[in-house]
C-alpha cells in the first residue's frame, strides 16, 4: 500500500516549472491561462524593463497575487538592476508591499536588494545579472536565496554538474528546501554575457543595467579600418545580434541536467507571443512527463513558435558545440502578423455574440482574428460568420460595427487584430 | 525665461539630471526618481519656469535623459 501511495505522489511531482514572463496584464493572464505555474514581472522602474509600459504599478500588486492564488501560479517580482543610494528607500517601500500582498518571491542580484528581502522574510531568487557559473557560487548564494539561476553561456555538462552538487553535497536555500536551479529556456539572447552589457549606456546615456536597454545590438554595422579606411568585408551586417533562444527541441535534454525551473523571456513582447510561447513549452514539459515527447509534437511545437516574433533559433550554448548564432535580417521572423482592426464595443453573454467597431483596414468572413485586452488577455479564433451593422455580410470596413459568434466574452478595453501570413516571408 | 517640464511617473531614476543640474533637478528618496526643484505639479507633469541662465543645463538634461520626459521650450514671460 505504501508503494503505490509513493508511486503516485512520485508522478505527481513536477518534472520542471514553467515561468512566464508578464510585462501587462494582458500578458499576464495569457501566460497564466496558457499554463504558466510562475510568473515574473516588474513594478515601477527598478528591474531590466524598467520603461512603464512593460511594468505594472505598486497598487497593481495586490490584485495580480490575488488573481495568481486563484490560478495557483506563483508571483515573483522582479528587482534587479543596479541599485543607487537614491533607490534604497523604493527598494524596501516594494519588498514591503511585496511582503504584504503575499508575492511568492524577488528576483534579485544587488546584494542591498538581497539582504532586505531576506530581512523582510521574503523568499529570494537569483537573477541572471549575477551570472552564477559554478558550485561554490551557488554555495555562497544558497545562503540567501532557494531558487537560482544559471548563466545563460554555461553548457548543459556544466549545469549537471552543478545539479549533481547540490543533490549530493544537500545544498539547501534559507527555505530548508535543496536549492533550485533555473535555466532560461526561449527567447532573446543578449551578445553581452548575462546582459551586462554598457553599448546603449555609451551611445545613448540609456543603461541597460538600469532597463533601458537600447537594443544597439539590434543595428546594422559596417566596420571600417580607420587607419587604411578598408571596411572589413562581413557577411552579416547584423554583427551583433544573435538569434532568439530555443530549447524545445531538446528540452528533456534540459530536464536530465536537473533543472528545476525553466524561465521565458520576453516582459516586453505582445501577449500573444506570450501565450503562444507557454504554451508550447507547457505542452512539451508534460510530454516529458507523459512519456509522448516526440519528433512530430516537436515539429508542431517549433512551427507554433516560430508563429510569432523571432529571431530564427539557435539552441544557444546549452549544447556545447555551437559558436553564435548571429540574426540576419531587421526585426522578425514570424510567420504571422497582426493588424489592427477594431475596439470591443459590447458582448452579449447568452447568445455568445461579440461586437466590435472596425477603426481601420477591413476584416473578412473566414479570417483569422486575434483579440487582446488588460481582462481577456488573449483570445484567438476565426470568423466562421460575419454580421456587419446587423446584416449578414462578407466584409466589415472602418466605420462598421460588426458582430460575430465567439465563446470567450469581450470587453471595451479589448482590441481585435487580424492575423495575416508575414508578407516579407513570402 | 525657459520653461521646464518633467514627467515624473515615467523616470527610471538613471540620476543623469540630477548629476546635470543639481540646482534644477534632485533624486527623491521616496520614490527613487527625479524631482524638478520648486515646480508646480499638475497630473504627471511637473512645470517650472525660471530664467535663461539655467537654459544650457535643462537642455543637456533634456538630451542625456534616456526616457525623454524632460521638455524645455521658450516662454515670453
Amino acid at each position: 500500500m505504501d508503494k503505490i501511495n509513493f508511486v503516485s505522489k512520485k508522478m505527481k511531482t513536477k518534472t520542471m516549472e514553467l515561468m512566464a514572463p508578464a510585462g501587462n496584464w494582458e500578458s499576464l493572464r495569457a501566460a497564466v491561462n496558457a499554463g504558466a505555474d510562475s510568473v515574473y514581472f516588474g513594478v515601477e522602474q527598478l528591474n531590466m524593463r524598467a520603461r512603464a509600459s512593460m511594468n505594472f504599478e505598486l497598487s497593481e500588486l495586490k490584485e495580480i497575487s490575488a488573481f495568481c492564488s486563484q490560478h495557483k501560479v506563483k508571483t515573483y517580482l522582479t528587482l534587479n538592476t543596479i541599485v543607487y543610494d537614491h533607490d534604497l528607500s523604493i527598494v524596501k517601500k516594494l519588498i514591503d508591499e511585496a511582503k504584504k500582498q503575499h508575492i511568492s518571491a524577488i528576483i534579485a542580484s544587488d546584494q542591498a536588494v538581497i539582504s532586505y528581502a531576506r530581512s523582510a522574510g521574503m523568499e529570494v531568487h537569483i537573477s541572471t545579472q549575477v551570472n552564477i557559473t559554478n558550485i561554490e557560487t551557488v554555495k555562497f548564494y544558497a545562503l540567501f536565496a532557494d531558487v537560482i539561476v544559471l548563466s545563460r553561456e554555461l553548457s548543459l555538462n556544466q549545469v549537471k554538474k552543478i545539479t549533481t552538487a547540490i543533490e549530493k553535497e544537500q545544498i539547501k536555500g534559507p527555505s530548508g528546501r535543496l536549492i533550485e536551479i533555473e535555466l532560461f529556456g526561449h527567447g532573446a539572447l543578449c551578445m553581452a554575457v548575462s546582459g551586462k552589457c554598457y553599448l546603449s549606456l555609451h551611445s545613448q546615456n540609456s543603461s541597460a543595467n538600469r532597463g533601458a536597454c537600447m537594443q544597439n545590438c539590434r543595428r546594422t554595422y559596417t566596420v571600417i579600418d580607420n587607419e587604411t579606411q578598408n571596411e572589413l568585408l562581413i557577411d552579416n551586417e547584423y554583427i551583433m545580434s544573435p538569434q532568439d533562444l530555443c530549447t524545445i527541441d531538446f528540452l528533456d535534454k534540459i530536464v536530465d541536467s536537473g533543472v528545476k525551473v525553466l524561465k521565458i523571456e520576453g516582459r516586453g513582447k505582445a501577449p500573444e507571443y506570450v501565450k503562444t510561447v507557454v504554451k508550447a513549452y507547457r505542452e512539451a514539459i508534460d510530454a516529458i512527463e507523459n512519456n509522448t515527447y516526440n519528433t512530430a509534437a516537436i515539429e508542431t511545437w517549433m512551427e507554433d513558435l516560430k508563429s510569432v516574433y523571432n529571431r530564427g533559433f539557435w539552441s544557444g550554448y546549452y549544447l556545447g558545440q555551437e559558436m553564435g548564432s548571429w540574426h540576419n535580417t531587421s526585426g522578425s521572423l514570424a510567420t504571422q502578423k497582426k493588424i489592427y482592426i477594431a475596439k470591443g464595443t459590447h458582448y452579449y453573454p447568452k447568445t455568445q455574440i461579440a461586437e466590435f467597431e472596425v477603426e481601420a483596414q477591413h476584416i473578412a468572413k473566414g479570417d483569422s482574428i486575434l483579440i487582446t485586452g488588460p481582462t481577456t488577455g488573449v483570445v484567438e479564433s476565426s470568423i466562421d460568420e460575419l454580421y456587419v451593422n446587423g446584416k449578414p455580410a462578407l466584409l466589415g470596413k472602418k466605420g462598421d460595427q460588426i458582430t460575430f459568434r465567439l465563446a470567450e466574452r469581450i470587453r471595451v478595453t479589448d482590441k481585435l487584430y487580424k492575423l495575416i501570413p508575414n508578407p516579407e516571408l513570402q | 525665461m525657459i520653461s521646464i517640464s518633467l514627467q515624473q511617473k515615467k523616470c527610471i531614476g538613471c540620476n543623469y539630471c540630477a548629476e546635470i543640474a543639481p540646482e534644477l533637478f534632485r533624486m527623491s528618496k521616496k520614490d527613487g526618481k527625479s524631482v524638478l526643484l520648486h515646480a508646480t505639479h499638475k497630473g504627471d507633469y511637473q512645470n517650472l519656469k525660471t530664467n535663461d541662465f539655467f537654459r544650457e543645463d535643462a537642455l543637456k538634461c533634456k538630451e542625456v535623459c534616456p526616457v525623454k520626459i524632460i521638455k524645455v521650450h521658450d516662454c515670453k514671460s
